[in-house]
């Protein structure tokens, strides 16, 4: 028997399909990356949308076809930097604090044998399961009252709380794909249950570990209605900063902050991918198969 | 070294009782075998020894040191699991390492006490592998190895074979009876194989629900098994057990009659014999019945005949030839009769 080959045509049509899809998917970033280094009247040009690609404003009033204008505005005239460093802070420390409380509590809920197990877990899913913005108009009274309003800390703490239902949910069943008979052999090794945990249970869960670090890396990243909410002009993250660009009076130039800010604020997410691919789809593979 | 003590030990969650009242004493050096069904208690009770589960009630002690309230890794004991439980993420060697590794035994001695160990489970070839790397007899080896290395008071074993083939289970069941003999620590090994059990054994316990039935050596639960639990469990085929009633040493069942028995009592009974005892006669005999199945075994063939309700189990020599539905006879020895009253308990016949 030959082995069965799918006629040209099909493979050419399939080929094509796939292609276009790549295209469509990728064009609004590829057309946000290029534009950003044109100016506004070229990237938002009424008189003829090709504007954007050739940049015939751009030559006129900065003399070349790119202009770093839009990223000079925003990262050093409007201090974007100070939004990144913000955001930097927040998600790092969102991260820390998830990971750590994940990793304990989903470890504990999976090796505990008592039904209240379950029950916490289903109470997490529904707080998980509420928009974020319920959680801070609950909040606005005791951070007012305990005078916390404004800064990074208490954004920090508002984003583990709000992220904690989700690791603790991930984790749980990638501890579950881990056999018990691992740590019970680790404790009859001489290990206390903390010292299982973290020579035995914690170094074949790093899959786990990082596909859920990366999940509070997006919440953290990607927030605004927390971040929005909490923080003053002076210490807010990147998003709600790009907000502002947009909503704030029409100066010339001012969208092409928002844009290059984008464009800025994208770069990260995909170096993160694709640095720890393998990782997140052993990760997500691991727990489909067992959790 | 040490001997171990089980002290009216249970275990019960809510309702249900998970092992019930046990007490043993197991001397230093002893190959102890829990063996019984799923369900039993053999593991828990394993367990509780090993500070994996909760005593209930009861006390365990080991050496002079009452355990109960002491963590797993401060009773100095090695386990054995079924599953292996290997650390997938580090090598043969550090796998066999980590016990002295994590209670800090001088780090001079550990590369020799590894060689060591690996080498007694033969597999000084492959300490740079991955679990991962590894087949089944091996890992359990590993698995051994890890046990051995740190010399404890006693090892636990829980059914370590069940996850190997049968030809693995007999060479690695000859790893570990010589490992005993080597060592001479006390070990405490759950099995449900019967095999395992009689091979490996210096004393059974065989349990039921929670229960101990038995406590002998492997030879005496075979020969004088205590109730009708132990003589349907213990032996290939189980022991045949068949109800009637017995009256001046004369027992008769509608099936069955056999004349001649010592046992000192009257009523309702059940007599057990085994296939092996039952000699195959051309006439007359205290049983004829028709053959419901023939297994050739190469050395032996064993026959079923079904006589009313009862299936009986018959081992004839290999040349033996009988088709099924044939009638068979056959003669039973009185001597080899076991006889249980009617709460399944032996009865003894005297002047043994």
């Amino acid at each position: 028997m030959t082995a069965h080959r799918p006629s040209r045509l099909l493979s050419v049509f399939a080929t094509l399909f796939v292609l276009v899809w790549m295209v469509t998917a990728g064009f609004p970033f590829l057309w946000t990356a290029w534009g950003s280094f044109k100016v506004e009247p070229d990237f938002f040009s009424r008189v003829d949308w090709t504007n954007a690609l050739t940049g015939v404003n751009t030559v006129r009033q900065t003399g070349g076809a790119f202009t770093g204008d839009g990223y000079y505005g925003a990262w050093v005239l409007n201090d974007f930097w100070a939004a990144a460093l913000s955001t930097a802070i927040v998600t790092v420390a969102t991260v820390t604090l998830s990971l750590i409380l994940g990793t304990l509590g989903g470890y504990a809920l999976a090796r505990s044998g008592y039904r209240y197990a379950f029950w916490i877990l289903i109470v997490a899913l529904i707080f998980r399961a509420m928009p974020h913005i319920t959680l801070v108009s609950g909040y606005l009274v005791p951070f007012f009252e305990l005078n916390i309003w404004g800064t990074l800390t208490t954004s920090i703490i508002v984003l583990v709380a709000i992220n904690q239902p989700f690791t603790l949910w991930m984790l749980h069943s990638f501890f579950l794909s881990v056999p018990r008979d691992l740590d019970e052999a680790a404790m009859v090794d001489g290990c206390t249950r903390f010292q299982a945990f973290r020579t035995v249970i914690l170094p074949v869960m790093w899959p786990g570990i990082i596909t859920t670090g990366l999940f509070s890396f997006l919440l953290a990243y990607n927030d605004f209605a927390v971040t929005a909410m909490l923080l003053r002009q002076d210490n807010q993250t990147m998003i709600p900063k790009i907000a502002s660009f947009l909503g704030s009076i029409q100066n010339e130039g001012n969208v092409m902050f928002a844009v290059s800010s984008v464009v800025s604020a994208t770069v990260p997410l995909f170096l993160l991918v694709m640095f720890f691919q393998r990782q997140i789809v052993g990760g997500l593979t691991a727990g489909a198969v067992k959790g | 070294m040490a001997e171990i003590n089980l002290k009216g030990i249970s275990r019960r969650w809510g309702d249900f009782v998970g092992v019930d009242d046990l007490t043993l004493h197991i001397p230093d050096r002893e190959f102890l075998v829990l063996l019984g069904p799923s369900g039993c208690g053999k593991s828990t009770t394993m367990r509780m020894i090993a500070g994996l589960e909760e005593v209930t009630e009861g006390e365990i002690w080991l050496g002079d040191k009452m355990v109960n309230r002491l963590e797993p890794k401060d009773r100095d004991i090695s386990m054995v699991f079924q599953s292996y439980g290997l650390y997938p993420n580090m090598t043969v060697y550090e796998n066999i390492r980590f016990p002295l590794r994590i209670r800090k035994v001088p780090k001079d001695q550990h590369h020799e006490r590894v060689m060591k160990a690996a080498e007694m489970v033969e597999l000084t070839g492959f300490l740079d592998r991955r679990p991962a790397a590894l087949s089944g007899g091996q890992r359990q080896r590993v698995a051994l190895a890890r046990a051995i290395v740190r010399e404890p008071n006693a090892f636990l074993m829980d059914e370590p074979l069940s996850n190997l083939d049968a030809k693995l289970r007999v060479s690695t069941r000859a790893q570990i009876a010589n490992l005993h003999h080597t060592l001479k620590t006390t070990t405490i090994y759950v099995t449900h194989d019967q095999v395992e059990a009689m091979t490996l054994a210096d004393r059974v316990v065989v349990m039921n629900k929670g229960v101990a039935q038995q406590v002998a050596p492997p030879m005496e639960i075979y020969d004088r098994p205590a109730n009708t639990f132990v003589a349907s469990f213990i032996g290939a085929p189980a022991m045949n057990l068949i109800e009637g009633e017995i009256a001046g040493g004369t027992f008769t069942s509608p099936v069955l009659r056999v004349e001649g028995l010592p046992h000192p009592v009257s009523g309702p009974v059940t007599l057990g014999f085994r296939a092996e005892d039952v000699e195959v006669v051309s006439e007359g005999g205290n049983l004829s019945a028709p053959v419901y199945s023939v297994e050739k075994l190469g050395d032996s063939t064993m026959f079923a005949i079904r006589a009313k309700e009862d299936m009986i189990a018959l081992k004839a020599g290999k040349a033996a030839d009988m088709e099924i539905g044939e009638t068979v006879h056959a003669r039973i020895p009185p001597g080899a009769c076991h006889v249980f009253g009617p709460d399944g308990q032996r009865v003894e016949a005297p002047g043994l």
